[in-house]
């Protein structure tokens, strides 16, 4: 396993000055150290000094969201989210999780990165969808008796339209500025494929022409974050393999974006991989990143519209974007951005965080709708699906439903000249 | 008194300032046996400790501004004058802090740190009070809104124990959490504790400029919003008070550059006919007239409720503290009436009013302290200091012996 | 909620405790109660870490009468207490016992009233600092202690230990901003202690006591109004002589700022490391000086603080135009006890107080201190009021090194003493420093001191081993002890 050489190190950056505690979500929710960042790496230390991996320390870690708030806080630069995955690792090799348990993390990795297996469960869950049969199921329960889990999938489906295709290559509008690959992601592909349509239109309307490789897959991001470093890793070796001809890697998904930028360090230890790898987290950038860098050409006309930005942990925390797609969208004329309270709090989403735990992503869910709500927009931004699904369901479950958007779909909408309905008329 | 003459020269021996006490010199008309005054930490100490051992009951005495606040003392075998006790011990301006003995008069004190730009951020509503009298009894005037009492500007306090031990706490740095803070617990203690014999204060320079905007004000509601208008704005006030009847007072204090503009805001903020002074208004930093004062402790939005039950003899400060004074004459029962009127509403308010002095008909018709919450540990921590109940026995709380 | 029931789990715990823990989770409800070995040494050391004891039981409760009630069965069980809020003390005052409970109040964290007419509001002791300030922010006020650890500091430990922080040169410490508090006391009744009813000022003494005392359980705080403008400068100089001579021409100007903040060669390199604050490359020590108050009033006093900076030598002035530009200036300083692990292994966080006026003589003390022992010390102060943070850097590896670093640590807070200052500014004594009282304190001064820990806590289950080295026997007439003390030999339980 890389760099578990380095654990003993990466424990002892730790001095418990406690910064990191009121950005932990799941602190924030219990007060108990044993759930807070602090605490978890001393679990770690626990562990590392010969203490077994136990039922409660597992239930510890698994309640980590991974949403490395608290990398952000540390001012000891702990990093914490090697330590995390590491300790992830380790939980699958030396925890027996229940049958039950097994069966729905099995279900999860086997479903999420593969496209084809999320494309073949779109057509019945259109069907079910406009059967309304959905509505009935909510309203009976019965499927948060049959599996919580499963409920939370069922929930947190975005209603789906139809999926157009990307070609695999689109031009630069204009004198060509830039050449960029893009990433379209699993669960961003199948389920927000029109997220990836508007990005694809941003890039060329400002000059760039859009490659869209046709070899990748998922880019590991799900399993890294899971502990399933291996499968995690399969995954990256294909993504690479997919990418590193290109000058620019651009992602508009927030986990796959930090997953790249991480796999110099996943794979640092496999000599005829470690080089590759480096390259292409070298020029991995997020979509508002790489925007701003490039700056602005196509004229942005005017989007009288209130939005709500939220910051995708693997954005803001994992990646430190934070001012970029403020900028963008404050850039668009008549376009009002409201900030959210506690934004460094994760939403709950936190990759698969939500169907694994569902009763405290409801919770985080619910205190994130709430802080979202109380901003008065009418649209909320975010640049994950998974937070988008999220916060969208804590709003439509409190009686407050809100449009969503991408920062993608915002600023096509602008260089289009589409007008706000475009965006307002889709609320769940 | 053979036990008189025993202990006058047991004190002589260790004290040289001891005589018998005079009938003039009573506490609230308790006449005091003995009257020893020491000139040094030491001859304090010895003091103590022969009143310890003689079983005397003591009650310590400086400028005699208070000597008649609380209740007079259950008995008052030797009364303990501070006043020779009045040395500068250091004042280190370069620190901003000064210590000076128990019996220093609290305006040499100012008028030797005004020498070097400084002062101690305390009023003295009663001239001739001494360090240590305003220590034991926490007095403060209208500067109280931004510095605060006694309890904020100690940081070092030396006193004699009811045992003759002389034990300090805090020190002469301003920033200071070694140990536990005997300065605030001796602040307002009236003599019950321990002698306070040195205190070391935090000082402040002298303001370059100050200026006083004062508001006549028609009733209680406007009173509030005056007052209400000036501690919300940044103005940074030194001082904001109501001197019935009614006045609002703003103190600003600062460089001559800043205040006038600072001056003109806040009379806008006073509203009505407000005028730019630079001399205090008639009554300023004083208590209001009568034979008995009530201590109040009124947020500001008692305000009316307090100007509304308690006549036109009222001050009040910004920092939710006022006194009420009652006219000499007054009938026992009118004062147990407003005494009465007063607690009821300022409860309402989480305030409380407390009997300071009064005519001796008056002082024992009345409930003096009212209700004191936490008087069991109060009883607790004054046994463990003079568990043989000598000093000042019956002047504070509940009786506290 | 979760269920934390894990009775079972107790094995290996004494008998008292396990029946302790049976009590305390029927009064409190199972997710409550922490028995778990393994859960409860997350809790052996707050934010000093050099300290470690696993608590005996944990208890996470969430309302005064929950408090009262544990500190009840303490008191029948004969178990001793101890209160923790955040956990980030640098002292050991949240120090668990072994043999005792550990009262955890992080979950007592809401915030009961917001009063501004009358410029206060009731908290719970869990409640962080700053979330006091972020709350009445709006109407114009905030909670002037502002100690580095605000961000996730509570208001109850807060109390506990008298907090100061960067800006209480101006606005004064915990004390000064707490109005009232609830407490529970050691005999398990809820009383309120306020600043300004009748009776002796308990409030006074409870706060800064280092939970020693009883528990707080609400607090009422004054709130402060913002001022109207404030004013930051960085001010480089060569040496940190230079930097002084400006802290001293400020202060003898009459001058009080809010804030006035030094940072010698070592802490820049290790906060330029940690957060990259950019501060004047070459120099020798930094200033940063903050004012505020009225607009006119901070105008003129700021260009006389910058001609004093430049007349005592500085080489380079910044001054902040906006937020964004203070938060910079002030990043390099927050960072910089944590961001010392950047260029050290390990290091020990000092805390002592010296006269201002001795500030040249004590810091070439601590350099020759530090040149003889081969020690490097990084100095970090409050340069306004004499509260010096040396960071005694060390290597954890090396045979001998802690040691060293301690006896150097020890010898600045002689220092400090000598000098006429104190061992701890904002600290706290807690179970760190209790062995240098009585260099600082005489036996009298303790036992007096004391006195009033007997009068709350006779039986001494409070929170014990903390500030004193040697607890008074309650029962004990006032006078200086004869003989060995009947406790001795016991203080050093853990």
């Amino acid at each position: 396993m890389s760099g578990h050489d380095d654990l003993p190190k990466l424990l002892g950056d730790c001095v418990h000055c406690g910064f990191c505690l009121p950005t932990c979500p799941t602190y924030v929710l219990w007060g108990e150290e044993m759930d807070s960042p602090r605490g978890r790496i001393h679990l770690m230390q626990q562990h590392a000094e010969g203490a077994p991996m136990s039922a409660p320390m597992v239930k510890h870690f698994d309640a980590c969201l991974g949403c490395m708030a608290c990398v952000t806080a540390c001012p000891s630069g702990v990093q914490y989210d090697r330590l995390i995955e590491m300790t992830r690792a380790q939980v699958e090799d030396e925890h027996p999780r229940p049958l039950r348990d097994r069966a729905v993390r099995e279900a999860i990795f086997r479903l999420f990165p593969y496209r084809r297996r999320l494309r073949a469960l779109r057509g019945p869950l259109r069907a079910y969808q406009r059967t309304g049969l959905d509505r009935l199921v909510r309203r009976t329960g019965v499927l948060e008796r049959v599996s919580p889990s499963l409920a939370a999938m069922e929930r947190l489906a975005p209603p789906l339209g139809r999926a157009p295709r990307l070609p695999e290559r689109v031009a630069a509008r204009g004198e060509r500025r830039a050449t960029v690959a893009m990433l379209t992601g699993c669960v961003q592909g199948e389920f927000f494929p029109e997220v990836n349509a508007a990005t694809a239109r941003v890039l060329a309307l400002e000059g760039c022409d859009v490659l869209i490789p046709k070899g990748q897959g998922c880019c590991g991001a799900l399993s890294v974050h899971s502990g399933r470093a291996e499968e995690g890793r399969a995954f990256a070796r294909r993504t690479i393999e997919a990418f590193e001809s290109a000058d620019v890697v651009v992602v508009n998904a927030a986990g796959c974006g930090s997953a790249m930028k991480e796999y110099r360090t996943l794979l640092a230890d496999d000599p005829s991989w470690a080089r590759r790898a480096g390259a292409v987290s070298g020029k991995t950038r997020d979509l508002a990143e790489f925007l701003l860098e490039l700056g602005p050409r196509a004229a942005r006309r005017p989007l009288p519209v209130t939005v709500a930005y939220h910051d995708a942990c693997h954005l803001s925390h994992a990646q430190g974007v934070r001012a970029q797609p403020r900028a963008l969208l404050s850039g668009i004329p008549e376009l009002t951005v409201r900030e959210v309270a506690d934004p460094d709090i994760c939403c709950g989403s936190a990759g698969t965080y939500n169907v694994l735990n569902p009763g405290t992503a409801a919770e985080l869910g619910d205190r994130k709708a709430g802080n979202v709500a109380a901003t008065g927009a009418e649209l909320l931004v975010a640049a994950n699906p998974g937070c988008t699904m999220q916060i969208a369901t804590a709003l439509r479950r409190r009686g407050t439903p809100i449009a969503v958007a991408h920062t993608a779909e915002v600023l096509d909408a602008s260089l289009r000249g589409l007008g706000p309905d475009a965006l307002l008329g889709r609320a769940w | 008194m053979a036990t008189s003459a025993k202990a006058l020269d047991a004190l002589a021996a260790v004290c040289g300032d001891v005589r018998p006490g005079e009938p003039e010199e009573g506490v609230l008309g308790v006449e005091p046996a003995l009257v020893a005054a020491p000139s040094s930490v030491d001859e304090a100490a010895g003091v103590m400790r022969v009143a310890a051992a003689l079983g005397l009951a003591v009650v310590p005495r400086g400028g005699e501004t208070r000597l008649d606040w609380g209740a007079p003392p259950a008995r008052c075998d030797l009364l303990v004058d501070t006043r020779r006790l009045d040395a500068l011990l250091e004042h280190t301006s370069g620190d901003l802090v000064v210590s000076a003995q128990a019996g220093m008069p609290m305006e040499r004190l100012a008028e030797v740190l005004a020498e070097r730009g400084q002062r101690l951020a305390l009023d003295v509503p009663l001239p001739g009070s001494t360090v240590g009298g305003t220590i034991a009894t926490a007095a403060a005037g209208p500067l109280r809104t931004l510095y605060g009492t006694p309890r904020n500007l100690v940081i070092g306090l030396t006193i004699v124990r009811a045992d003759g031990q002389v034990a300090r706490s805090g020190g002469k740095v301003v920033k200071n959490v070694a140990g536990y803070d005997l300065g605030r617990l001796f602040c307002g203690s009236f003599g019950t504790l321990g002698l306070i014999v040195e205190a070391t204060f935090r000082l402040h320079p002298v303001p370059a400029a100050r200026a006083w905007v004062t508001r006549d004000v028609d009733g209680p509601k406007q009173a509030y919003e005056a007052v209400q208008a000036v501690l919300h704005s940044p103005v940074a006030a030194s001082a904001v008070e109501y001197i019935g009847p009614g006045k609002v007072a703003v103190l600003l204090e600062g460089v001559p550059d800043g205040l006038s503009l600072r001056a003109r805001t806040t009379a806008g903020l006073l509203g009505g006919d407000a005028e730019i002074g630079g001399d205090p208004p008639a009554g300023w930093g004083r208590y209001p007239d009568g034979t008995t004062l009530i201590d109040v402790t009124a947020p500001p939005t008692a305000l009316p409720d307090l100007l509304a039950t308690a006549g036109t003899a009222v001050t009040w400060n910004g920092d939710g503290h006022g006194h009420v004074g009652l006219p000499a004459g007054s009938p026992p029962d009118v004062a147990v009436r407003l005494l009465g009127a007063l607690r009821d509403v300022l409860g309402a308010h989480r305030g409380g009013a407390v009997v300071r002095y009064a005519p001796e008909d008056v002082r024992e018709a009345v409930d003096a302290w009212g209700p004191v919450p936490a008087l069991a540990l109060m009883r607790r921590v004054k046994d463990q200091f003079d568990p043989d109940h000598r000093l000042s026995p019956g002047r504070f709380v509940g009786g506290i012996r | 909620m979760r269920m934390l029931s894990e009775l079972e789990d107790g094995e290996g715990m004494d008998s008292v405790l396990r029946t302790l823990a049976r009590d305390l989770d029927v009064l409190l409800g199972g997710d409550r109660v922490i028995t778990d070995p393994v859960r409860l040494r997350t809790y052996e050391c707050d934010g000093l870490t050099n300290h470690r004891a696993t608590p005996g039981i944990v208890v996470l409760p969430d309302s005064a009468e929950q408090v009262a009630g544990v500190v009840r069965e303490c008191v029948r069980a004969g178990v001793p207490y101890v209160a923790r809020g955040s956990g980030t003390g640098l002292s050991g005052g949240a120090l668990p016992r072994t043999d005792g409970v550990l009262i955890v109040t992080s979950r007592m964290r809401r915030i009961l009233e917001i009063d501004i007419p009358n410029q206060r509001a009731v908290v719970e002791p869990g409640v962080i600092n700053l979330d006091v300030t972020r709350a009445v922010r709006a109407d114009g006020y905030y909670f002037a202690p502002d100690p580095s650890s605000q961000q996730i500091c509570s208001v109850g430990g807060n109390v506990a230990e008298n907090s100061g922080g960067a800006h209480c040169l101006k606005y004064g410490f915990t004390a000064h901003h707490v109005l009232a508090c609830e407490v529970v006391t050691p005999d398990g009744e809820i009383v309120e202690l306020a600043a300004d009813g009748p009776g002796y000022d308990l409030l006074g003494v409870f706060v800064g006591a280092e939970g020693t005392l009883g528990i707080t359980t609400k607090i009422t705080v004054r709130l402060t109004r913002v001022p109207q403008t404030v004013q930051t400068l960085l001010a480089a100089f060569e040496s940190i002589e230079a930097g002084g001579r400006a802290v001293s021409a400020i202060i003898g100007a009459g001058v009080v700022p809010a804030a006035i903040e030094m940072m010698d060669a070592l802490s820049i390199e290790a906060a330029e490391a940690a957060v990259n604050c950019a501060y004047p490359p070459g120099a020798g020590a930094v200033l940063i000086v903050e004012l505020d108050g009225p607009e006119p009033e901070v105008a003129a006093q700021f260009a006389d603080v910058e001609r004093l900076c430049r007349d005592a030598g500085a080489f380079e002035i910044r001054i902040a135009a906006d937020d964004a530009e203070r938060a910079l200036i002030w990043k390099g300083r927050k960072s910089a006890f944590a961001a010392v692990g950047r260029i050290s292994p390990a290091y020990i966080v000092q805390d002592g107080v010296i006269p201002r006026t001795a500030l040249p003589q004590v810091l070439a003390r601590i350099d020759a201190l530090s040149a003889e022992s081969g020690v490097r010390v990084a100095n970090v102060f409050h340069a306004g009021d004499g509260n010096l943070h040396p960071l005694v850097l060390f290597d954890d590896a090396e045979p001998g090194a802690a040691e060293r670093a301690e006896e150097v640590s020890g010898a600045i807070l002689d220092l400090c003493i000598e000098h006429g200052g104190s061992i701890t500014g904002e600290h706290g004594v807690g179970v760190d420093k209790a062995r240098y009282m009585p260099r600082m304190f005489t036996e009298a001064d303790l036992d007096t001191m004391q006195m009033v820990r007997c009068g709350f806590d006779p039986g001494g289950l409070c929170n014990p081993g903390k500030v004193f080295p040697t607890p008074r026997l309650c029962g004990e007439v006032p006078g200086v002890r004869k003989g060995p003390h009947p406790f001795e030999g016991k203080a050093d339980l853990f």
